[in-house]
């Protein structure tokens, strides 16, 4: 009904547009010189969204333990499809890793759970307790989507170490991080038939998880940047 | 030998057990962890709680399991975190490893094995308190305030970022029973205002890791705030002074202009204006005296001296019921009671001056209220006994029972207040024997107000027909108005007003009895209107004959000078004053002396009597 230039300037708009909204814009008033968020200030929002995470992932796992499971201590024998992954277990061993492990660790981590987080939550709407898995699953989507989140921030913090000649330049993980997690634990994640007791097996090793992400973070804040609150 | 000694344990044995059936021993009871906990995410202790021992000396034994390892270590450390208690030191530690935890209780009887715990270091943390919690006073614009600062607990290694403790404290007042708790998060330092002047406070700081315990309160630290003044109290001082300042100001001022204050807000009250009052007197609460006071030893005048000034008033009312006559005796007036009716026309139209109570009374102070005193009475039917204390009624007997007392020949001339308006009037002449004469202002009709046949006993007009003073349906209100309730008739009634204390006195011929003889007002002279000329004069003529009289009328007396104006009724003799406004027209019926209705108004002397003698004569 709209005459042909009117098409085209509508067009001509969206396409302009479209790469204005692609490219990173720094979020800055007008006259205002633009910088970019400190390493400081990166590291302490990474540091929140990992605390974030860590806390709903609890909150899963004692949601479950209490619907499924009342009697504690009902561990078993569950083996953590990250396990392969070698993490510091105590703080010698973490300090004595240095930060470009550290970080390395942290990303694969991180990459390690993208897809099972998704299949979670998939596995939890699908799932016949209404009630129950209707509330949880919007957590774990919500859980889903801050481990991408909080994973591209680990990332810039790393390059942005980087760029500060913090860390070397010697990582090559971050290419591929999908390729972290052991192929056979992922199948069986692929395999698409979760029950219950393997939602709360995964909810346990994620709770676990999140949390060595976290801690991770802090000993490498608090390595990089002492001065802050350490 | 040997076998000797082999035997011996054997011995023992059986012996022991013999034994032990007797004491009941019994293998150990099952021991229960109880809590693990770890100070700084490094190392961890358990701690069991041990079961029955059965009465034999039990050891007990813990063992634990690393996650996805078979392995079976048994407690490193039994002392170090002292009696029943397993401590696992740094390299015994891992963190983020299941450890699944047992403890063995072992006599010699047997052994017991305690629930398995499963157990992940990171999730039992809980630190020692904070360290050097220090407070000290600052000072501020505002006031003082404290600054709590403190220390993470040594062992805690929060520097590497190892472990993140949040702080929380809480403070006093000392003999308080409350704490007022803050989180300061992972900051090391807290600042708190507001403080009491003087107080000693109690501080007290706790730390957690973000996933963990509370550590323990750590041990109290005393802080004492110095006093100080606050501003706040300052300016309220300031406020206070200035206003006290203010109101002494004030104060002293109307102090200085008390009087004037003193004027306007409480106006003097007026005092009494009268001649001869003696406020003196009135405070002092006698009212006799001041009442006595007033009389003027000059007044009334008990003589005839000056009769006219005076005119005796009064009315005789006929209630040919009871036979009563009834005596109402006006009081004397002073000559300054009287009021011209210098205007012609009655400003209470339709009633005579009869009502004239303000008129009349209104210099007389006190006499007025005799007159209503009077007429109450009247309207009980008794005779009126009025005597006015302050009045010196002469010769004039007011106390008359049923008859027109000779009293009445003392002169005393009643006029009647004109109905309507003054009537013509009459000079007043003095009578000898009379007592004092009192000017009426107005003459009034008196006989057309006589309801001989009316029954009622009280002081009433009666207008009856003919009456001249206008339709027998008529109804002139004199004053008050004292209907007798009883009366059928509905005729309108003149009814006297008291304080215009006529008296009424109706003579009733038949009675004799009664003795209502008009020897008195033989004496007194009775005109009664002829006719009203042209000139709208009353013509009077005495009243000589009774063929105006009648029963229970009142004879006009003769030789007096002034007449007493009476209608009668029905008949004629209605000496009638109209007033302006009212229209009385006279019916008179035959009789002697018509009555002429008069049209307008009458001259009236100065004394609202028709001058008989010049008018008519």
């Amino acid at each position: 009904m709209f005459s042909l230039p009117v098409w085209v300037a509508v067009l001509a708009l969206v396409y302009l547009d479209f790469p204005i909204r692609v490219g990173t814009a720094a979020i800055c008033a007008h006259g205002q010189e633009c910088h970019a968020p400190s390493l400081a200030d990166l590291f302490d929002r990474v540091i929140q969204q990992s605390s974030r995470v860590h806390g709903i992932s609890s909150e899963l796992h004692s949601d479950y333990e209490q619907y499924f499971f009342p009697s504690k201590n009902h561990i078993g024998k569950r083996k953590c499809h990250t396990y392969s992954i070698l993490t510091p277990a105590d703080k010698e061993n973490a300090q004595r890793l240095g930060r470009e492990e550290l970080t390395e660790v942290i990303l694969r981590l991180l990459g390690a759970w993208g897809d099972p987080l998704s299949q979670l939550h998939r596995s939890m709407t699908q799932d016949q307790n209404q009630d129950f898995n209707h509330y949880s699953s919007n957590k774990a989507l919500e859980m889903s989507d801050m481990v991408h989140e909080l994973r591209s921030g680990v990332t810039k913090v790393a390059e942005k170490m980087k760029l500060l000649g913090v860390i070397s330049n010697a990582l090559g993980y971050m290419s591929s991080p999908e390729s972290l997690a052991p192929s056979s634990v992922s199948s069986s994640y692929e395999r698409g038939d979760f029950n219950s007791i393997d939602h709360h097996d995964l909810l346990y090793c994620f709770r676990r998880d999140s949390n060595k992400v976290k801690n991770y973070l802090r000993i490498l804040k608090c390595t990089t940047l002492p001065e802050l609150d350490c | 030998m040997r076998r000797a000694v082999g035997s011996v344990p054997l011995l023992l044995m059986l012996f022991f057990i013999g034994h032990a059936k007797e004491t009941r021993y019994s293998p150990p009871g099952k021991p229960k962890l109880t809590s693990c906990r770890s100070p700084e995410k490094e190392t961890f202790t358990c701690w069991w709680e041990p079961g029955s021992d059965g009465g034999l000396p039990t050891t007990y034994a813990l063992y634990y399991r690393k996650e996805n390892s078979d392995a079976v270590y048994e407690c490193p450390d039994y002392h170090t975190a002292g009696e029943n208690s397993c401590f696992f030191n740094k390299n015994d530690t891992s963190i983020w490893v299941n450890y699944n935890i047992t403890v063995v209780a072992t006599n010699a009887l047997g052994s017991n094995f305690s629930d398995p715990v499963d157990v992940d270091v990171v999730y039992i943390v809980q630190p020692h308190t904070p360290e050097n919690v220090t407070v000290t006073v600052m000072e501020d614009k505002d006031g003082p305030f404290l600054r709590v600062s403190w220390e993470p607990p040594r062992k805690a290694d929060t520097r590497s970022g190892w472990i993140t403790l949040i702080y929380e404290l809480r403070v006093k007042l000392e003999g308080e029973e409350e704490w007022e708790e803050h989180r300061a998060g992972q900051q090391k330092m807290f600042n708190i205002f507001s403080l009491r002047s003087g107080g000693m406070y109690l501080v007290q700081v706790r730390c957690k890791p973000d996933h963990g315990f509370w550590s323990e309160w750590s041990s109290t630290t005393y802080i004492k705030v110095p006093d100080y003044f606050p501003r706040e109290t300052s300016v309220w001082i300031l406020i206070a002074v200035f206003s006290a300042f203010i109101f002494f100001i004030l104060t002293w001022i109307l102090n200085l202009k008390s009087n004037s204050v003193k004027h306007c807000l409480l106006p003097p009250v007026p005092g009494p204006k009268i001649k001869g009052f003696d406020k003196q007197l009135l405070k002092n609460g006698r009212s006799e005296e001041v009442f006595s006071a007033l009389v003027v030893p000059g007044f009334p005048p008990t003589t005839s001296s000056d009769c006219e000034d005076l005119l005796v008033e009064y009315l005789e009312v006929y209630t040919p019921e009871e036979q009563e006559l009834i005596l109402e005796e006006g009081k004397d007036l002073q000559e300054g009671c009287l009021k011209s009716k210098g205007s012609p026309s009655d400003s209470d139209s339709g009633r005579g001056s009869c009502d004239s109570h303000t008129l009349l009374m209104e210099k007389c102070g006190e006499g007025e209220g005799k007159e209503e005193k009077h007429q109450e009475r009247a309207q009980k039917g008794k005779r009126q006994q009025k005597h006015q204390t302050g009045w010196e009624e002469g010769d004039v007997s007011h106390t008359r029972e049923d008859v027109l007392s000779p009293d009445m020949s003392e002169g005393r001339v009643k006029t009647w207040p004109s109905v309507f308006s003054p009537l013509p009037q009459y000079s007043s002449r003095p009578l000898d024997h009379q007592g004092s004469l009192e000017t009426a202002r107005q003459l009034c009709l008196s006989d057309s107000l006589f309801p001989p046949p009316s029954t009622s006993s009280h002081l009433s007009y009666n207008a009856k027909e003919g009456l001249a003073l206008g339709s027998g349906q008529q109804e002139f209100y004199l004053g008050k108005k004292q209907t007798h309730p009883s009366n059928p008739q509905s005729q309108p009634r003149w009814h006297l007003q008291a304080h215009s204390d006529f008296n009424i006195s109706s003579m009733d011929r038949k009675q004799a009895a009664s003795g209502l003889q008009l020897p008195g007002f033989r004496s007194t002279e009775y005109v009664e209107v002829q006719r009203v000329n042209q000139e709208d004069m009353v013509i009077l003529q005495p009243l000589f004959s009774s063929s105006c009289q009648r029963d229970g009328h009142l004879q006009i007396g003769q030789g007096e000078d002034y007449s007493k104006v009476k209608g009668e009724d029905g008949d004629s003799c209605y000496t009638t004053s109209t007033a302006a406004s009212s229209q009385v027209t006279g019916k008179p019926t035959s009789c002697a002396g018509t009555a002429m209705p008069v049209q307008e108004e009458m001259v009236l002397a100065a004394n609202g009597y028709v001058d008989a003698a010049t008018m008519l004569l």
